[in-house]
């Protein structure tokens, strides 16, 4: 082949093999970069009003001076809001409406038996509240304005009765009044609509049952039992997108026959043209920062909170703690047991069946699936082996660290038996010369040689064993728990709550940044562990250098 | 290195030491199914900011594990998205000497949904069948788009798919080219990033990202699932061993789905409470 | 002589107020301690005997009642899986196929890629780099497989849908090429190590006789430590077979066998996947429950054989260097 080709082949060569370590940095740039970016938003956001109120209220922290002092001016500029829905939900909610006229009329009943009014009397009074009552649900539910004055006419006339003056019905009376005026404005006809519309701008601004909404419940209102209702929103971008809703609903509309439907936006201002509440949304639109005050927040404790309302607030700190744990007592086991296991392989192996066998039984280990780790942790440890010890059949700790570590066994013993294998002849032979025996040599002298290398396993499996999930799911993991205050209790952990998120409930969807949050922690964990071991490696080789 | 495992033992042995030391506080284990448990986690968050003494651990470990732990008497209380198997768990258990008492806490409905952009709105009950038969495999025979039916179910095992398959398909065998994810949340997603994706998900998952169908003329809402007309909806229970004592920690949360607190709970949880609170 | 460092390690004979000549109660505490002391680490590295024991009977124990119950000949061949329905059908065949096919998808990829990086490892590059390129494939054997599953879902599969314009983005190919760069690691270091194993003087050889760097490293040093590439390339199929969470989550989960065969982008179903995901929510006891177990009897037997054609090749390659060396 000419001398040209083969220059050519073999710069090609060198240009594609340099190429697969860019692709390499590729990859992992691509695999970890948008999980990072994503889950640095946990830590890293605008955090408004909403998010201190919730930090005081549930971790006390925060100078709740200054706080209620923010509050004052953003509770002001909320009042319009309230107030301008109020004035036109009179007119527009008949379901509200009548049951606050049949509440009222159970109120008034219960006021006339109260006062001692019996018999003749105590009918007629309740007659003529419960008419006026009908009348009234007639009302709200009508779409003729003329029936409509008819009928608030005529309820306005009882109003002169002087038997009705301090009680439930007199609120009767200003509710009439008052849908009487606000219907004046409203085309009755588009009511339907208006009543749909204005519920989901109700449920974006207060929250629904399910959701949380931008500015909270109302004040005055009963607080949600759950928490994450209690609040409104708590991150800028959270508060934007709903912003983007409340004024641009989106609506799926038929183009063409026969294509898929296509997203459009319509602006909700001009749905309520004309009408009391069309001034509310450019209100909203321009002071929402007045309103909700957003800051720049670097949420540390992000680290350290354990997480409120299933992780829609709070953070991983329990998680955390659970993982650290884990892995240390798995390391605990999985140390001695390797290490003694790789110097009996090296040392006193001869090349017989058993060593064969053994060596077998390693590495079919090292390929039985996670899952079946899981399963047979349960089996034996949880069910079978600690409750021989007392501890009753529940998870624990401690079962899920055996578990993990008889599934990085093989990968300790590997590891540490590279290790000890290259440490140089010369030095055992030197140290027997010297006269010591065969026990003596490896722990003085070979093992501390060995020991950057088994510290390589040491790292690989610490990494295997934080991020394994399907070991831990049966044997010591919880959704939700309290700190695990011995080993014998179950713990939450990041694999298991990543997981946990990703297929348990709707918060994951509502709450992305908390998912990506999770795993971002749970990488970051593991490289910081690797970061240390690596560090500690460096060090012992540069003592075991310094040696030499 | 030496240090590192004293370290290391001082470490363990001072959180062994703690747990013979504290005081003896009461426990309340609650284990089984996925899709209950939220409502599980959310009544344990309630209980243990209520009752400072209360430990309360969930584990979301599935239906049968949930029923198997409450025979081996390793919980206290199973969630379960389904009844116990009369000739497997519940023969299992009354030989075991456990009597397992059902308390249904919440309803669930089974939506059958398709990405906002698909312009069929509503389907029968026949076609749904048809269409994870296999027998239907385009759009636009049910009037919508010319593009693949993608057809998306829950797996073999869970409730959910139990519930879909006894009243959906009426038994019948899904065709082989469905697709199985394992959670709800994974139907979400796949049906809210596939334009031919049909799947269902439990009432809960509804959003503005995924489109629900009316099933044989009905909307799956909360009241249409409480009044009975929806047919596709399932109950979710909690069991526990024989009937618990009144006034005991696991009564209280046995009962409290009869609150109005458990009912919002329950609610904000995205399951339909019994009543209409 | 009293060299600080080396005093407390060993102490010289010269300096004990012993006699060399053990008595026999020193003789023999002597023999019982190094042959109780060999016993005692023998016992120690049995307990990963013990272990893989106790994996295999527990779930062959529990796989059994499916032998009885049910017909092999049917969860070897057949291909519909619906352990649900009454009666229940068992056919694994798909799922073995789907296994194989996202191994295969991962190999192709990660096979190629992963003995160039190798190559260029060890052969190639300087040390200073090659310290800054190991960091980064120690980091990918790192990260946890729940974080390479979200990656799948989140990101790889909306990305495979718009720009392939595939119907769904849960598919053979998502599951392979994620598998593909868990596998990378494993298989990168072991073929850096046995082409490192290689020594210097095959290579000056060649280069002697005046071949290029692409023709040494093709027609020399490859095939040179074949044996062991082939034993990485193994080690990193078992890693693919064996991987639970992430084709759980990227693969699909239909007990398919793709129509037409080529076809990566339909969704397909694995083993692990479906021990996996139905394991929890099966009543114990069930033939159902039975028949997830047959499935791990299954991959427990084929890791085995891989395991076994594994070392193989690795004697083979160790017999070769001692040969040439």
């Amino acid at each position: 082949m000419k001398t040209k080709f083969r220059t050519i082949f073999d710069r090609l060569f060198t240009g594609v093999s340099a190429f697969s370590a860019v692709l390499l940095t590729a990859i992992l740039l691509i695999v970890l970069g948008p999980m990072i970016i994503k889950g640095s938003t946990a830590v890293f956001f605008r955090g408004t009003v909403e998010f201190r109120k919730l930090q005081r209220d549930e971790f006390n922290r925060g100078n709740n001076t200054e706080l209620e002092k923010e509050i004052e001016p953003a509770e002001k500029t909320r009042r319009f809001v309230y107030e301008i829905i109020d004035s036109f939900k009179r007119g527009v909610d008949p379901q509200s409406l009548t049951d606050q006229v049949r509440q009222l009329n159970r109120q008034y009943g219960q006021e006339l038996r109260s006062k001692g009014i019996t018999g003749d009397d105590y009918r007629d009074l309740r007659e003529a509240a419960r008419q006026i009552r009908d009348k009234l649900e007639e009302t709200f539910n009508s779409a003729d304005k003329d029936l409509i004055n008819e009928n608030i006419g005529f309820v306005l006339e009882l109003k002169k009765d002087e038997r009705f003056k301090g009680t439930a019905v007199e609120e009767m009376f200003t509710i009439a009044d008052d849908f009487g005026r606000a219907i004046e404005e409203i085309d009755l006809q588009k009511r339907e609509k208006y009543a749909q519309s204005l519920a989901e701008v109700e449920d974006i601004l207060f929250g629904s049952e399910q959701m949380p909404g931008l500015l909270g419940p109302k004040p005055g209102d009963k607080l949600p039992q759950t928490i994450r209702l209690r609040y409104g929103a708590t991150r800028w971008d959270v508060a934007k997108k709903l912003l983007n809703d409340l004024l641009y609903p989106v609506q799926w509309v038929e183009i063409e026959n026969g294509k898929p439907l296509v997203p459009q936006r319509h602006s909700r201002a001009e749905e309520f043209e004309g009408t009391r509440l069309e001034p509310l949304f450019a209100y909203i639109e321009n002071e929402l920062p007045e309103m909700l005050k957003p800051k720049l927040t670097f949420y540390w404790q992000y680290f350290v909170d354990k997480s409120i309302d299933s992780h829609y607030f709070g953070g991983v700190g329990p998680e955390i703690l659970g993982t650290i744990l884990l892995t240390i007592t798995a390391m605990i086991f999985v140390i001695p047991l390797g290490v003694i296991s790789a110097a009996f392989l090296v040392e006193c192996s001869a090349n017989n069946l058993i060593i064969k066998i053994i060596r077998m039984c390693i590495n079919t280990l090292a390929g039985v699936p996670s899952i079946v780790f899981g399963l047979f942790g349960l089996a034996f440890f949880v069910l079978y082996f600690l409750p021989a010890f007392g501890a009753g059949p529940k998870g624990s700790i401690l079962a899920a660290s055996l578990t993990l570590a008889v599934l990085t066994l093989p990968l300790m013993i590997r590891a540490s038996e590279e290790a000890i294998r290259s440490v140089p002849q010369t030095y055992k032979e030197a140290s027997l010369a010297l006269g010591a025996g065969s026990f003596k040599t490896f722990v003085k002298v070979t093992l501390p040689a060995a020991l950057p290398g088994i510290l390589t396993g040491i790292i690989l499996s610490l990494s295997r064993v934080a991020g394994e999930t399907a070991p831990v799911l049966f044997t010591g993991a919880v959704a939700m728990g309290t700190l695990p205050r011995s080993i014998l209790d179950p713990t939450m952990t990041l694999s298991y709550g990543s997981y946990n998120i990703a297929t348990g409930d709707n918060i994951g969807m509502q709450v992305p940044h908390k998912q990506f949050g999770m795993i971002v922690t749970l990488v970051l964990l593991i490289l910081l562990l690797n970061a240390a071991a690596i560090l500690l490696r460096s060090r012992i080789s540069k003592k075991l250098k310094g040696m030499r | 290195m030496k240090k590192m495992i004293a370290f290391g033992l001082i470490i363990v042995s001072l959180v062994s030491a703690s747990h013979l030391t504290a005081a003896e506080k009461e426990t309340l284990q609650i284990q089984g199914s996925t899709t209950v448990g939220p409502v599980g986690e959310a009544f344990a968050q309630y209980f243990k900011r209520a009752y400072s003494g209360l430990e309360v651990t969930v584990q979301k470990t599935g239906s049968s594990d949930g029923a198997a732990a409450l025979i081996d008497s390793r919980c206290d209380i199973a969630m379960m998205s389904r009844f116990m198997k009369p000739d497997k768990e519940f023969k299992l258990a009354v030989e075991k000497g456990v009597m397992p008492v059902a308390h249904v806490v919440a309803m669930d409905g089974v939506c059958v949904v398709v990405h906002p952009s698909n312009p069929v709105k509503e389907l029968t009950s026949e076609q749904v069948r048809e269409i994870y038969m296999g027998k239907i495999t385009n759009w636009k025979e049910l009037g919508g788009t010319d593009s693949a039916i993608v057809a998306i179910s829950r797996d073999t095992s869970s409730g959910t798919y139990e519930t879909f398959h006894e009243l959906i398909m009426e038994k019948q065998e899904m065709a082989a080219g469905v697709e199985y994810v394992s959670s709800n949340p994974q139907a979400h997603a796949r049906v809210s990033t596939t334009t031919g994706a049909i799947g269902y998900v439990g009432i809960g998952f509804l959003d503005s990202k995924v489109k629900a169908l009316k099933i044989d003329g009905i909307m799956p809402t909360k009241e249409t699932i409480t009044n009975g007309t929806y047919p596709v909806a399932r109950p979710l229970f909690l069991f526990t061993n024989g009937y618990p004592k009144l006034g005991s920690m696991k009564h209280r949360f046995c009962t409290f789905y009869l609150t109005e607190a458990g009912q919002e709970i329950i609610e904000a949880s995205g399951f339909v409470p019994l009543t209409n609170y | 002589m009293s060299n600080g460092r080396l005093d407390n390690i060993i102490e010289p004979a010269a300096d004990k107020n012993e006699s060399l000549v053990l008595t026999p109660l020193q003789d023999l505490k002597g023999y019982l301690f190094y042959h109780v002391g060999r016993l005692i680490l023998f016992l120690i590295t049995c307990t990963s005997v013990l272990a893989v024991l106790l994996i295999f009977i527990f779930v062959i124990r529990e796989a059994l009642p499916f032998v009885k119950g049910a017909s092999i000949v049917q969860f070897l061949t057949g291909t519909i899986w619906h352990p649900q329905s009454e009666p229940g059908e068992f056919g694994a065949l798909s799922l073995v196929v789907g296994s194989l096919y996202v191994t295969v998808v991962a190999l192709v990829i990660a096979v190629p890629v992963g003995v160039v990086s190798a190559v260029f490892l060890s052969d190639i590059v300087s040390f200073r780099i090659r310290n800054i390129v190991k960091p980064v494939i120690e980091l990918l054997a790192a990260i946890p497989s729940v974080a390479y599953g979200f990656f799948a879902i989140k990101v790889l599969s909306p990305w495979l849908m718009s720009t392939f314009g595939f119907p769904t983005g849960v598919n053979a190919l998502n599951a392979g090429l994620v598998l593909s760069v868990m596998a990378l690691p494993t298989i990168i270091s072991v073929s850096e190590d046995s082409l490192s194993a290689i020594g210097r003087e095959l290579r000056e050889a060649s280069y002697g006789l005046g071949a290029t760097r692409y023709e040494t490293l093709f027609k020399v040093i490859i095939p040179a430590a074949h044996s062991g590439i082939i034993a990485a390339v193994i080690l990193g199929m078992m890693r693919a077979i064996g991987e639970t969470m992430v084709v759980w989550m990227a693969s699909g989960n239909a007990t398919q066998i793709p129509s037409p065969w080529w076809d990566l982008s339909q969704s397909v179903g694995t083993i692990t996947a479906t021990i996996a995901g139905d394991m929890a929510e099966t009543p114990k006891g069930s033939t159902h429950f039975h028949s997830l177990f047959m499935l791990g009897v299954l991959l427990l037997v084929f890791t085995f054989c891989l395991n076994m054609t594994s070392e193989f090749f690795l004697a083979r390659a160790k017999k070769k260097i001692g040969k040439m060396a």
